[in-house]
C-alpha cells in the first residue's frame, strides 16, 4: 500500500476564487479517500450477494424507485410529504465563485471544524493562480470564504500546502459539540505543582516531528493478509454466467436431453 | 431464463480448464452435455472418484472421494465406509444428465469410475486389462500388443471391447456377469497377463517389471474393490483435453493417435463402439 492517494482524473466543481478584484478561475478536485475494506453482504448458503429493496412497512411490498417520496417528519409517525421537483426548486443555487474575505492563520481555526479537504487547480490560464499562491505562501495566512458544493452551503478555508492551493470545507459551529457541556469538566482539581511539572517534563521529552506515513491501519493490514490466504485456499466467487455461454449450453442441453428421451 | 431445463446453476464458465487450447469450462460442460447419452449408462450407481481442478491442468488439482461441500440435495450419493479412511466416504453416484453437468461445473475434469456397482461392490461387471505403455514402448507398441490381448481373448470365446486411456495406453475389458468376486477377475487377468508375457518378450505382467523401460505391463491389479479406471469418455486432465474413447477393435491400428481423440472430435464420433457392451454378460472360465 502507497503512502499517497492517486491523483484524481475530474476535477468535481469548477468555477473562480475571488479576492477582491483578482478573479481566479480554478477547478476543485477531491483530495480525500476513504480507503478502508469493504465487504459485500452474501447469502452464507450459496455464497450469492444480497441486495437492498424498499419494502413498504405497511404491505411488506416492494416499492419501485417512481414511488419514492422524502417525507420530512414532525411528529412520530408523522411526515410532510416532499416531491423531488419541490425540493429541487428550493436547492441553493451555486454561485461557482468562492468569495475570500478574510484572511487568518490557518490554526487560528480549530481542526475539530476541518470538513473535507479539495485541492484547487488553474482552469486554463494559470497566471493569477500562480500569484494568489505566491502571496498565500509569503504570508502564511488563510483564506475565508464560502462555497457552495451541491446542495448544501460551507464555509471554506483556502491555504498554501505543498505548493499548491488547498481548500477546506468547514463545519458550522451548531454541527460541533462544545465540550464545556459535559458535567466532568465542571469536577476537575487544580493539579499540584509537582505532578504538573512532572506532566510538564514528560511531554517535553515526548515532543518530535509527525510523521502521518508512520500510521498504518492495522486491522486493514490484517483483513488483507486474510484475504490473500483465502484467495490460495478456499475461495467464494459468484460470477455471472456469461449470457453467450449459457445459451450455447443450452443449446446443447436440449439437444442431449432430446436423445435421452428417445432412449 | 432457459433455467429450468437443468437443476445445475452454472459458475465461473469463462475459467480457462485446459489453458494450452483455451479450453473454458462452458467447454468441458459442453463436451460433457454431448457425450451424455453415450456416457451416463456406464457410469450408473458407481461411487465415483474425481480429480477436480477448479483453476485449470496447470494448477494443482485434487482426488476427491468425498460429495464436496455444497452438494445439492438433488445429487444421489452413497455411503461407504473406507477401511484406510477410518471413516464413512459419501460418494457420488452419477445416475442423471444434471449429475454429470453439475460434475463438469465443479471442474471435475476427470471421473473414475470402479468396475462394480454401489449395490454390489464386491462382484465387478468388468474384467479389465490395463495396457500401459513404459517408456520408450510407445502407444504403437500398446496397440500391438492390445491386438495380441484381443486374440488370446477371442480364442477363449471372450467378447473384449477396447479404450484408448487417454494418456499412452489402451484399457481392454471383457464384460461378464455379476458372479464372480474381484479375487477371481484378477486372477484370470493376471493368468492372460502371464500368457502374454511368456510368448512376447516385450510384456510384462508383474507389478515389480511395470517400470521396466520399453516394456508393455499388463496390469491386473486395478481388478481390486474400490480400485477405479477413467470412465469411457472421460476427459483426461492433459494439455490436448484427451478422451477415454471406446473405439471399435478395426480402428486400433497403425495411425490411430490417442491425442487427437479429445473432446471436440469425440462428439463428432457417429461410432458408439460400446453400445452394448453392458448387456454383454460373459462368463469367465476359473
Amino acid at each position: 500500500m502507497e503512502n499517497k492517494a492517486n491523483v484524481p482524473r475530474r476535477p468535481i466543481w469548477t468555477g473562480s476564487l475571488t479576492i477582491g478584484l483578482v478573479n481566479v478561475p480554478i477547478k476543485l478536485y477531491s483530495m480525500i479517500y476513504d480507503r478502508g475494506i469493504s465487504f459485500r453482504f452474501l447469502h452464507k448458503k450459496d455464497g450469492h450477494p444480497l441486495k437492498y429493496q424498499k419494502v413498504c412497512t405497511k404491505d411488506e411490498k416492494v416499492v419501485p424507485w417512481v414511488e419514492v417520496a422524502k417525507g420530512y417528519e414532525i411528529a412520530k409517525n408523522e411526515y410532510i410529504i416532499f416531491d423531488k421537483e419541490e425540493l429541487e426548486a428550493v436547492k441553493p443555487e451555486s454561485d461557482k465563485r468562492i468569495r475570500l474575505d478574510k484572511f487568518v492563520d490557518y490554526f487560528s481555526v480549530d481542526p475539530v471544524y476541518f470538513d473535507r479537504s479539495y485541492v484547487l487547480m488553474p482552469d486554463k490560464s494559470s497566471g493569477a493562480y500562480g500569484l494568489l499562491l505566491a502571496a498565500f505562501e509569503k504570508k502564511g495566512k488563510a483564506g475565508v470564504g464560502r462555497i457552495t458544493l451541491r446542495t448544501k452551503e460551507y464555509p471554506a478555508l483556502v491555504h498554501a500546502y505543498k505548493g499548491a492551493l488547498v481548500l477546506t470545507t468547514l463545519r458550522y459551529a451548531y454541527d460541533v459539540v462544545d465540550p464545556q457541556g459535559f458535567e466532568e469538566l465542571k469536577k476537575l482539581k487544580e493539579p499540584e505543582k509537582a505532578e504538573l511539572d512532572m506532566a510538564v517534563k514528560i511531554v517535553t521529552d515526548l515532543s518530535g516531528e509527525f510523521d502521518i506515513t508512520a500510521y498504518k491501519d492495522s486491522y486493514k493490514q490484517k483483513v488483507e493478509e486474510l484475504i490473500k490466504k483465502k484467495l490460495k485456499g478456499q475461495k467464494v466467487v459468484v460470477e455471472k454466467p456469461a449470457e453467450k455461454e449459457v445459451k450455447e449450453l443450452m443449446v446443447a442441453l436440449r439437444e442431449t436431453l432430446k436423445q435421452l428421451e428417445k432412449k | 431464463m432457459s433455467k429450468k431445463i437443468t437443476k445445475v446453476e452454472f459458475t465461473n464458465l469463462d475459467k480457462l480448464l485446459f489453458p494450452q487450447l483455451k479450453i473454458t469450462k462452458a467447454q468441458l460442460i459442453e463436451y460433457y452435455i454431448k457425450i451424455a447419452p453415450k456416457m451416463l449408462g456406464f457410469l450408473a450407481n458407481r461411487p465415483l472418484v474425481l480429480t477436480r481442478f477448479p483453476d485449470g491442468i496447470d494448477k494443482e488439482g485434487f482426488y476427491e472421494k468425498d460429495a464436496p461441500q455444497g452438494t445439492p440435495t438433488w445429487v444421489k450419493t452413497v455411503k461407504i465406509y473406507s477401511e484406510t479412511a477410518k471413516r464413512d466416504v459419501n460418494y457420488v453416484l452419477c445416475n442423471d444428465l444434471d449429475t454429470l453437468i453439475w460434475l463438469a461445473n465443479l471442474a471435475a475434469i476427470e471421473i473414475h469410475m470402479p468396475l462394480s456397482k454401489a449395490g454390489s461392490r464386491e462382484k465387478p461387471d468388468f474384467a479389465f486389462f490395463d495396457v500401459d505403455p513404459e517408456s520408450p514402448a510407445t502407444f504403437e507398441d500398446a496397440i500391438t500388443v492390445a491386438l495380441l490381448l484381443k486374440e488370446k481373448l477371442d480364442k477363449l470365446g471372450l467378447e473384449s471391447y477396447v479404450k484408448t486411456s487417454g494418456k499412452k495406453g489402451f484399457h481392454v475389458l471383457v464384460p461378464i456377469a455379476q458372479k464372480y468376486i474381484f479375487r477371481e477377475t484378477r486372477t484370470f487377468v493376471h493368468q492372460i497377463g502371464r500368457e502374454l508375457a511368456k510368448e512376447q518378450p516385450f510384456v510384462v505382467s508383474e507389478f515389480k517389471e511395470t517400470k521396466k523401460p520399453g516394456k508393455i505391463f499388463v496390469d491386473y491389479l486395478q481388478n481390486s474393490q474400490g480400485r477405479t479406471m477413467v470412465s469411457p469418455y472421460g476427459v483426461r486432465a492433459v494439455p490436448e483435453a484427451t478422451v477415454s474413447t471406446p473405439l471399435e477393435w478395426t480402428e486400433v491400428k497403425k495411425g490411430i493417435k490417442p491425442t487427437e481423440l479429445n473432446i471436440f472430435s469425440v462428439v463428432k464420433r457417429e461410432k458408439d463402439p460400446w453400445k452394448k457392451i453392458l448387456e454383454n454378460k460373459q462368463r469367465l472360465k476359473v
